[in-house]
């Protein structure tokens, strides 16, 4: 018997634009044993792993696999040392069969020509050693998602991985493939393949991993064997001493009228979120706060008229409200900030003023025809208001700005349409720290004006930044409420985890 | 919150060097719109003094005026393409519809009042837009493959109509030939009149400027209650009714319906659309830019036949305008999207 496998890094360091994100990180992932990365959005998980995988090459420190000390890797050399990542977007070819995205790139054959025999039986082997039941001559584009990623890791295997990563795995899957998916890690593990297992959801680690390491803030702050490890030492170690940072908004308690603007009762959207109960006042803050794929955003969605209720009711100002588009949602009232800035907030090609006033064209404009003095007067009052930083001149193009900035003409929008109810989705991904406070602060003006604001987010400082109330969701539920001084990092983590 | 219905628009971002069609602050828009026309208006100019120095017929009235002649009906169906353009849409049936509507007017004509056979034409124009416009909108077809099939389908059914044969049509000479001013035919007054318009409903209204919207973005476009698929199914009527104008500008120039009438006229068209600017990944363009792109076209065909130069280098001189247009707006989007 050979010793079991072994990738072990040292000391790795890695900056990105002169700020260290890895501050000497060591990682050990032995054959047979699943390792379980844990840490918070910006910890340092994704960076180390893709050094390990070749993506990135470390500023110093070493990566040691079968004794042999590297100072980087990059994809293909990381591959032929058995190396394998499977990302959270998969890289497959959906038009092609099963067995031949498991022999992409790697045709069995010689002088150019494909032994289609071979691919079909490699492809059989593979998905046999995974203990997986998918016909190999299925196109992948018929595959549900978590049989699509199981393909992907039958590619690993059939190119003789070792040490397989896997990212956030379970992030979209339901909750009988996860279980599909847990057999399979198990099976390779007892297979003696060495398998690094990212993810944010304790429950996860304690059922799958073997070994636990936690990174925060780029270092690693606790490493030891799942067994006689609490959940409280995890989230603790997660949350670290950041929580006295975090700070509560200083203006709570702003007045909140008793009937609310948006409720949801009961609502369910099949294969999303079911049985929510939710209400909005005008004046008030309410985050909807979930890890990603926890029904959060698809909630936000429905009030927006992207999605449709199949349970229970939502209502807008005690008025039924299944707008069923966009178009009707806004003339109803809502505005959204959408998460994606870039696909699906902003016009890039467009002016400033263009990017604030478009969904109220309708009112500025008379008999269809739009007064142009219009638009720059309303890009110029939110300029002055929200203050965001430009040169002041309506005919700018929103590329031109910061991405905070950005996001402040997306929220002045709905400012200008004078929305009654703000949705918005991940409000600050890709912000810089310094952005996400102003962009808070206009929030919480919105609300202070009058505004009813709901906010779904997968992060917890935010909720205890922005929100007066906060409901917490897990696939696809409300797990629990909390209001005012209750909201902290500490039970936003416990309930969402769990 | 991906929307399958719409096509997404290759790299955002741009320059100040771009030419943003909005403008409030005049200044601003001219500080920023003149450097793209400007290129264009010197490669004019520049197309101008070749020619005049190489050919002795080129500068004067009477050639500017058969200049402006050849362009007017390219012209007038121009305008709306580079609406079409301009929201990310294609429309390349143009040459044979516009033949098509020649050739219902001439077939009609035959035994009918001239005024209900041009109604009719219209209609037959604005029937080919809402065909276009329903596959592109409501069944969801890339405009490209769309209007590349309706393009067949109408050039076969000219062929149908008028039995491969050119119809002649009588009395019809006024609108294409008269000259009412200036002894500039009309055809170019209604080319400069739907010019205006079309420079006005792109940059003024709530439909124009929501078809830079759609194109700049399409998903956010949605996101901001704009109805992009009415708008587009407008922009394809439009686009229908230019061509019927065009298509029986044609026919009374000719006194007849040619079953080829207008072949090859989707080439001048979206050469112009984006020589003029109007870029392919949507959401940039101007009326403006399209004219004087036009005018690049219409000059460049003019002194190569005063040259002599067979109308076969002609087409290939088109082909290559067409690339090298296409060629700059890439380096465009590229150099501005980091």
């Amino acid at each position: 018997m050979t010793d079991p496998f072994l990738l072990q890094a040292r000391a790795i360091r890695k900056s990105f634009g002169g700020v260290e994100v890895l501050h000497g990180v060591d990682l050990d992932a032995t054959g047979g044993s699943v390792l379980a990365l844990l840490g918070e959005n910006g910890a340092g998980k994704s960076t180390l792993v893709r050094i390990l995988a070749g993506d990135h090459a470390p500023d110093s420190g070493e990566i040691v696999i079968d004794g042999e000390a590297h100072k980087a890797l990059d994809p293909i050399a990381a591959r032929a040392l058995g190396v394998r990542m499977i990302f959270q977007e998969l890289s497959d070819a959906p038009a092609l069969t099963v067995a031949e995205n498991i022999s992409l790139g790697r045709w069995p054959g010689g002088r150019g020509l494909v032994r289609w025999k071979a691919v079909r039986e490699r492809a059989v082997r593979a998905l046999d050693e995974l203990g997986v039941d998918i016909d190999p001559d299925a196109p992948v584009s018929t595959l549900r998602i978590g049989e699509r990623q199981a393909v992907e890791i039958a590619r690993a295997i059939s190119d003789r991985a070792r040490c397989l990563i896997l990212d956030e795995p379970t992030a979209a899957l339901s909750a009988q493939e996860v279980e599909r998916l847990f057999a399979a890690v198990r099976r390779l593990r007892d297979r003696g393949t060495a398998l690094i297992y990212i993810t944010h959801r304790l429950d996860e680690v304690v059922e799958i991993a073997d070994r636990v390491q936690v990174l925060r803030d780029g270092s690693v702050v606790l490493e030891r064997d799942v067994a006689g490890t609490t959940r409280g030492e995890l989230v603790s170690a997660m949350v670290g001493h950041a929580v006295g940072d975090v700070a509560r908004p200083s203006d709570g308690g702003a007045a909140v009228a008793d009937e609310p603007i948006l409720a949801f009762s009961g609502a369910g959207s099949d294969g999303a979120f079911a049985d929510v109960d939710l209400e909005v006042r005008p004046g008030e803050v309410v985050a909807l706060y979930g890890k990603l794929g926890s029904g959060t955003a698809e909630v936000a969605e429905t009030a927006f008229g992207l999605r449709q209720l199949d349970d229970g009711a939502c209502t807008l100002k005690g008025e039924p409200h299944a707008p069923g588009s966009p178009e009707r949602a806004i003339a109803a009232g809502v505005g959204l900030v959408p998460a994606d800035r870039q696909r699906e907030g902003t016009f890039m090609v467009r002016s400033v003023a263009e990017n604030i006033s478009v969904p109220s064209w309708k009112r500025l404009a008379r008999h269809g025809i739009l007064r142009r003095g219009n638009e720059a007067r309303a890009y110029r009052r939110w300029h002055d208001e929200l203050s965001i930083r430009s040169r002041n001149d309506p005919e700018q193009l929103i590329s031109t700005l910061s991405g905070g900035n950005q996001q402040k003409v997306v929220l002045g929008r709905w400012l200008e349409r004078e929305s009654d109810v703000l949705v918005l989705i991940e409000p600050t991904r890709g912000v810089d720290v310094g952005a996400r406070m102003e962009i808070y602060r206009v929030i919480r003006k919105l609300a202070a004006d009058g505004m009813g604001v709901l906010v779904a987010t997968s992060d917890y400082e935010e909720v205890v930044q922005l929100a007066d109330r906060a409901a917490v969701m897990a696939r696809g539920r409300i797990v629990g409420e909390l209001g005012g001084d209750e909201i902290t990092t500490e039970r936003l983590t416990e309930l969402a985890g769990g | 919150m991906s929307d399958p219905d719409v096509i997404s628009t290759g790299a955002p971002g741009a320059t100040a060097a771009d030419a943003a069609s909005a403008g409030a602050a005049p200044t601003a828009k001219r500080r920023r719109q003149v450097p793209e026309i400007a290129a264009l208006l010197v490669v004019l100019i520049a197309l101008g003094v070749f020619f005049s120095i190489t050919s002795e017929f080129f500068l004067n009235y009477d050639n500017f005026v058969n200049i402006l002649t050849a362009a007017a009906v390219t012209g007038i169906i121009a305008a709306p393409a580079t609406m079409l353009l301009i929201a990310g849409q294609f429309d390349l049936s143009v040459g044979s519809a516009a033949a098509f509507c020649g050739a219902v007017l001439a077939s009609l004509a035959l035994h009918n009042d001239i005024y209900f056979s041009v109604l009719i034409a219209v209609l037959a124009g604005l029937g080919i837009g809402m065909v276009n416009g329903f596959f592109v909108t409501v069944v969801g077809i890339n405009a490209l493959i769309t209007t590349l099939g309706t393009l067949a389908v109408f050039r076969g059914l000219t062929q149908v109509v008028t039995d491969g044969q050119t119809m002649a049509i009588d009395r019809f000479g006024g609108l294409g030939t008269s000259r009412p001013l200036f002894d500039i035919p009309l055809p170019v007054y209604i080319f400069v009149g739907i010019a205006v318009a079309f420079w006005f409903l792109s940059r003024y209204t709530v439909f124009g400027r929501s078809m830079y919207a759609i194109g700049a973005n399409p998903v956010a476009a949605r996101l901001n209650g704009i109805r992009s698929g009415r708008t587009i199914f407008v922009g394809f009527l439009l686009s229908g009714l230019c061509v019927a104008i065009g298509g029986l500008i044609l026919a009374s120039q000719l006194g007849a319906a040619s079953p080829q009438a207008a072949s090859g006229m989707e080439l001048s068209v979206v050469t112009a659309v984006i020589l003029g600017g109007a870029s392919l990944a949507g959401g940039r363009g101007a009326i403006a830019g399209t004219m004087v792109g036009l005018l690049i076209i219409g000059t460049l065909n003019n002194g190569l036949v005063l040259l002599n130069v067979s109308s076969f280098w002609q087409t290939v001189a088109q082909g290559a305008l067409l690339i090298f247009a296409v060629s700059f707006d890439q380096l465009r989007i590229r150099l501005t999207s980091n």
